[in-house]
């Protein structure tokens, strides 16, 4: 403990420098902060993806697959499904053709929302249910065109209805939350029985079904059991849960983890040098100083200790401080891709570098420190 | 001149001198190298998507698609529309005075990468023409084209090499119906893995009725606003028409910048960093030489012509580190085949115009950390300085 004030001093001999050290620590862990928190925000938010919701789609083709509408009775007497719903999906857009909004059409069934990601207020869901033509709409859009409930909006999409026109109008009857692993900001709910009766073609076609099973642990035979319904037909399904949807999501976009390391380890090689010259520096021109602490008894030890200690605690401050930084990035990131997160494993992760990367840039000034004889440096002066 | 010849004459000793400071040199040529090579190899990969992207994008080409469509595979062009559109001007025509023009399906098609088994989705694409062949400096490898009605695809090399399943005479069930890989043709340069079949047989197989995408060979590239302005003159064609490489450049500009907002914001955060490493370096070179310098100004050198030897310093410091950090990113780097979006695969590319942006970027880098040190060297008065132990 008394070693503190001498600590203290020693950081403080020379302000100017200690400050830039700090400066350059704490921009260093501020992107380690960054690129740590986005990849384990993406592994968190994988994991939260629901496994007892499937996606029943066409074995080749994906999301949007023309399923017959009839599979899903067959689906519904698989054992352990709780509930399915079609699901249909189409473009269109409002006004501009760059006003582009995904149409999801689903059956506003007894307690639907199970089978989906969406979060809609009970009344605005009742209202949903009571009209044909009704809309949920994301806060997103709701702003973008200024939609209120009660709007009659006309969208231009690429699907003719029984009059020949392109053109869809549906009624705004409430707003919906998507908690969905990438949820897209433009989109609306339709009824799904009122766009099938009145289209042209497709009719009684869905693109995929959402599934909701009993127990997700079952998840993997219900789904199996699912697809062989349709096994060597012309439909053949494929059964997968969001979860896995949304880790071959993050497998595509590739190795996150090696594009992290390899930023990282740059970043602190570059820093190495930095900090490994200053204090290489700072023990040189403290020469005279360390000689007199080791004339009044300072073993060589406490002098090793003491240099190495000035550089653990700047680095762990400007480390702590840049990740406390980098925290504040976090909600501006979550508007682009996903909400980036930082449990303690990380933030731990982050202060063992910050003391390695000390004792790597100080272990050789200190030695040089404690060897020092005192005759010679002395002498020096 | 007088200010150049000091100029001069402190530059050279300043230079001649870096050999006792290696440390502090090595600090900032280290801390560039590092920024520079992360910044060039981050930027390499937009640049390279996007030439993966255009390369094989022929001028005379134009697309044209739904009105308001979104990507692609919710466009819906009838059969009514694709006939229409062959008398329209400015469109290229075969010996037999044929319109080249071709109505283009996409389906997605499920492949497992060789190398990991994950699955990605590519397109399969069916072409309406007759007469389809393709085009130089595409051209076929291996067996022969696909035809029409019998459930017969061709696909590019790169499938073969990526994939599982893509060798000829391999068959793959497309629901429920067995299609024979046929031939393989090679694509340019692209990496890209493409099916092609005929539209006619995917379109019945897949109960559909239109085409998402029309493609269209001008007579050239000029005859395109022609051919736009008859197009938009129609109103019962609800289209879009834009040339292959507009319409491929605004597909791509939303990837393209995501990768080069990531690689700026990454380079600017370790900018800051290095810059910071300059600037400490430099403040301790210029404090060793406290009393050098002091004698310098005594003996009559302008306080101007020594900011300006330490600025021009720092910047020749910088230098070195940009060379060496382009060229780190190129030897480790450069042609590496990455796909970070899944299905869109592409060769990482260093071009010149990155070494430029990683040399400009480590120029500023060395002006900035310049700055504060080289006007220190003149502020101290020079009596204090020159009793400086």
């Amino acid at each position: 403990m008394k070693f503190l004030p001498l600590i203290w001093s020693g950081i403080w001999r020379k302000p100017g420098r200690t400050i830039l050290i700090f400066l350059q620590v704490l921009v260093a862990f501020v992107l380690f902060g960054v690129l740590q928190g986005l990849k384990t925000g993406i592994e968190h938010a994988v994991q939260a993806a629901r496994a007892d919701l499937l996606i029943v789609h066409g074995r080749q083709d994906f999301i949007f697959s023309g399923l017959p509408l009839g599979l899903l009775e067959q689906i519904r007497s698989v054992p352990g499904v709780k509930l399915v719903a079609p699901v249909e999906l189409f473009g269109g857009y409002y006004q501009k053709p760059e006003n582009g909004i995904l149409i999801v059409a689903v059956r506003p069934d007894k307690d639907w929302t199970d089978a989906f990601t969406f979060n809609v207020a009970p009344d605005q869901l009742a209202a949903f249910a009571r009209s044909r033509t009704a809309a949920l709409v994301t806060e997103f859009v709701a702003q973008k065109y200024g939609w209120k409930i009660g709007d009659h909006i006309p969208l231009v999409t690429q699907m003719a209805n029984k009059d020949r026109s392109m053109t869809w109008a549906f009624d705004v009857v409430g707003t919906f939350t998507d908690s969905d692993f990438t949820p897209g900001r433009s989109k609306i709910l339709v009824n799904y029985d009122y766009y099938d009766q009145a289209r042209l073609s497709y009719t009684g076609s869905v693109n995929h079904f959402n599934v909701a099973v009993d127990d997700a642990n079952q998840a993997v035979p219900v789904a199996d059991a699912i697809d062989q319904l349709s096994l060597n037909s012309s439909h053949e399904t494929k059964t997968e849960s969001i979860r896995e949807l949304a880790q071959q999501q993050v497998q595509q976009i590739g190795d996150l983890e090696f594009f992290v390391r390899a930023v990282v380890s740059a970043v602190l090689a570059a820093l190495l040098f930095g900090t490994a010259t200053m204090m290489m520096q700072s023990v040189r021109e403290r020469t005279p100083e360390l000689a007199v602490l080791k004339t009044i008894g300072f073993t060589d030890r406490a002098v090793f200790l003491l240099v190495l200690a000035e550089a653990v605690v700047v680095c762990i401050a400007a480390a702590a401080c840049g990740l406390a930084l980098s925290l504040t990035v976090f909600p501006l990131a979550a508007r682009f891709v996903t909400a980036l997160a930082m449990p303690p494993a990380t933030l731990a992760t982050g202060l063992a570098l910050a003391v390695t990367l000390a004792v790597a840039s100080a272990a050789i000034p200190a030695a040089r420190a404690a060897r020092l004889r005192v005759v010679s440096a002395l002498a020096e002066r | 001149m007088n200010f150049l010849r000091q100029f001069l004459a402190l530059l050279r000793m300043n230079l001649e001198g870096e050999g006792a400071r290696l440390g502090s040199v090595l600090t900032i040529v280290v801390g560039v190298t590092c920024t520079v090579a992360v910044l060039v190899s981050l930027l390499a990969m937009g640049t390279g998507a996007h030439q993966q992207a255009t390369g094989d994008v022929h001028d005379d080409e134009a697309v044209v698609q739904a009105q308001g469509a979104q990507g692609g595979f919710d466009s819906n062009i009838s059969r009514d529309e694709l006939v229409a559109l062959r008398d329209l001007p400015g469109i290229d025509r075969d010996k037999e005075g044929e319109p080249r023009i071709d109505g283009l399906v996409v389906v997605p098609f499920e492949g497992h990468r060789r190398d990991t088994g994950r699955r990605v989705f590519f397109p399969l694409l069916g072409v309406s023409d007759a007469k389809f062949e393709l085009r130089p400096p595409a051209h076929l490898t291996e067996g022969r084209l696909f035809n029409p009605g019998l459930h017969e695809i061709i696909t590019t090399n790169a499938c073969v090499g990526q994939f599982d399943g893509f060798e000829l005479g391999a068959k793959r069930a497309v629901r429920g119906v067995d299609w024979v890989v046929v031939g393989h043709y090679d694509q340019g340069q692209s990496l890209q893995c493409v099916v092609l079949t005929d539209a006619e047989t995917l379109m019945s197989l897949f109960r559909r009725n239109g085409f998402n995408r029309i493609n269209v060979r001008l007579k050239s590239p000029g005859d395109f606003a022609a051919f736009n302005r008859a197009l938009e003159a129609n109103p019962a064609l609800k289209l879009e028409a834009k040339p292959a490489r507009a319409q491929v450049e605004a597909d791509m500009k939303q990837y393209t910048g995501l990768l080069n907002f990531v690689s700026y914001f990454i380079g600017a955060i370790m900018g800051v960093g290095a810059t910071l490493g300059a600037v400490n370096s430099l403040y301790s070179i210029v404090d060793a030489r406290r009393r050098e310098l002091a004698t310098l100004r005594a003996i009559g050198f302008g306080s101007g012509a020594i900011v300006a030897s330490t600025l021009v310093e720092s910047i020749l410091l910088a230098l070195p580190g940009a060379l060496l950090g382009t060229a780190l990113a190129w030897l480790l780097f450069h042609g590496m085949a990455v796909s970070p979006g899944g299905f869109f695969i592409f060769r990482l590319d260093v071009t010149l115009r990155l070494a430029e942006i990683g040399i400009a970027w480590a120029l500023v880098m060395g002006f900035i950390g310049g700055l504060l040190p080289a006007e220190r060297a003149v502020r101290v008065p020079v009596t204090t300085a020159l009793r400086a132990t």
